[in-house]
């Protein structure tokens, strides 16, 4: 079911004190080409007989407000529908946009907890953000790591139907590797030009995508 | 009249510049070759091909020009030939050329065609002579049919091609580029996700009615899982939240 926070959890354990680089690029597909995407994926990725992995996951992102600091993020995600799953608590840094490398990179260190994280982390001082549902498909190839996810809005009072950002699907390409190893980069760049022209992966700012509404 | 003589000067004022960059960039090469034989280095030798490649391309460039009157129905005519060394030639061409003699003629105005060309001219031209006017006939026809026959097939083929990347077009819209910044924006930032904070006070569970938004405990992260925390289990935890909270102002300032 959740194996999408199975998953990174079991290589946040292994890789704490290796891999804290994401490189990551992302893109997004139109509802209606979803299917199309799927069957592609299926055929290029690992494990092809078996159905696509579902995930259906509720991520949280909290961050930490100090006087004269930027304030520091951190996400809990957790699985939707099971509870006797792990939750995961992460942190994301801020990306490296060198023109010179193929994806966008960010450290990243993830680590599986239980369920009082939210509770610990509110008593540490941290504030909830923004929170929004993310269902969708995961893929694997070697340690590349796709997910084809369509992203939610929680609608306050109504917690049974939320509403999707937009019509879209957010499409990932990620990879959790130690510092410096930019071979990877180029990896992912040739998987990403195979899914061309379903869907375009880039490294994308989102700082810079501030101003769009 | 004027007008078209005025653009054969210019086109010949750019073939002349292009032809003496050329001359240059050439002989710079044959310097550095007889100079530096020893040590030269395949990226620089590369880099000289690369520079008379480029004027190579120029120069075609100037001639495949729309504006280009056609050279081609100009012909140079040697107007005297003369056996004796010419300075003002010499000079000329930097001591390449000493005599414009019947020997050279040939070579470097090409009024004869290279040797291999002309000895298959010949051979075209005798066989042409022993077939029978028929015969060249019933050949002709033939090889017009193929030859129209392979155009069908072209041009069949192009137009497949084009139906092709015609229908290709209309499929391609699968993604978009905003709805990529919006879904990214969203996840990275919560732009979008945050503007329903504030409401989601009054529509809470019991007990978080006094709690400000900003230090709002997390509790849709607990109410959006179906049947996961009763009701009751999480307005306590709320109240309890709430009054640590506000002891937190400056939690790391002490």
């Amino acid at each position: 079911m959740n194996s999408m926070s199975m998953a990174q959890v079991a290589s946040s354990k292994e890789s704490v004190s290796q891999a804290n680089q994401e490189y990551l690029l992302q893109g997004s597909i139109i509802a209606s080409a979803v299917e199309h995407l799927i069957h592609r994926l299926r055929g290029l990725c690992d494990n092809v007989e078996n159905v696509p992995e579902t995930f259906h996951d509720l991520e949280v992102c909290m961050s930490m407000r100090q006087p004269n600091q930027v304030p520091l993020q951190v996400r809990v995600r957790r699985a939707l529908g099971t509870r006797d799953l792990p939750f995961q608590l992460r942190y994301i840094g801020q990306p490296e946009l060198d023109r010179s490398r193929p994806t966008l990179v960010r450290s990243s260190i993830d680590v599986g907890c239980t369920s009082t994280v939210l509770e610990f982390l509110t008593e540490l001082g941290c504030r909830v953000d923004f929170e929004y549902v993310s269902q969708g498909f995961l893929f694997r190839k070697g340690r590349m790591k796709i997910t084809v996810a369509k992203i939610f809005k929680i609608i306050p009072g109504k917690q049974n139907d939320s509403e999707p950002v937009c019509n879209s699907y957010l499409v990932e390409l990620s990879v959790l590797a130690p510092n410096g190893q930019d071979a990877i980069g180029d990896e992912m760049r040739i998987f990403a030009e195979q899914l061309k022209p379903l869907v375009h992966l880039e490294k994308i700012d989102y700082k810079r995508l501030g101003n769009i509404p | 009249m004027s007008r078209e003589e005025k653009q054969l000067e210019m086109t010949l004022d750019a073939v002349q510049n292009r032809l003496n960059d050329l001359k240059v960039s050439i002989g710079a090469m044959v310097h550095k070759l007889e100079t530096e034989y020893e040590f030269i280095n395949w990226p620089t030798f590369l880099d000289n091909f690369a520079l008379i490649s480029s004027h190579l391309t120029g120069l075609s460039k100037i001639l495949s020009k729309e504006i280009c009157p056609p050279l081609r129905n100009r012909t140079v005519l040697p107007l005297m030939l003369s056996p004796e060394r010419d300075e003002a030639l010499i000079q000329l061409t930097q001591g390449r050329v000493p005599v414009f003699s019947h020997d050279i003629v040939p070579d470097y105005l090409r009024t004869k065609p290279e040797p291999m060309a002309e000895q298959k001219m010949l051979q075209n031209e005798q066989k042409a002579a022993n077939l029978s006017a028929e015969a060249a006939a019933k050949q002709v026809a033939q090889h017009n049919k193929v030859v129209s026959h392979i155009l069908d097939m072209v041009s069949k083929k192009r137009e497949e091609w084009d139906i092709e990347s015609s229908s290709r077009a209309g499929i391609q819209q699968t993604s978009s580029m905003a709805d990529t910044h919006a879904l990214v924006a969203a996840v990275g930032m919560g732009k979008g996700l945050k503007m329903g904070m504030p409401m989601s006070v009054p529509g809470g569970g019991p007990g978080s009615m006094m709690v400000p938004p900003a230090i709002r405990p997390p509790a849709p992260m607990s109410s959006v899982s179906p049947g996961g925390v009763s009701q009751l289990g999480k307005a306590p935890s709320a109240i309890k939240t709430n009054i640590k909270s506000a002891m937190q102002v400056h939690p790391f300032q002490r």
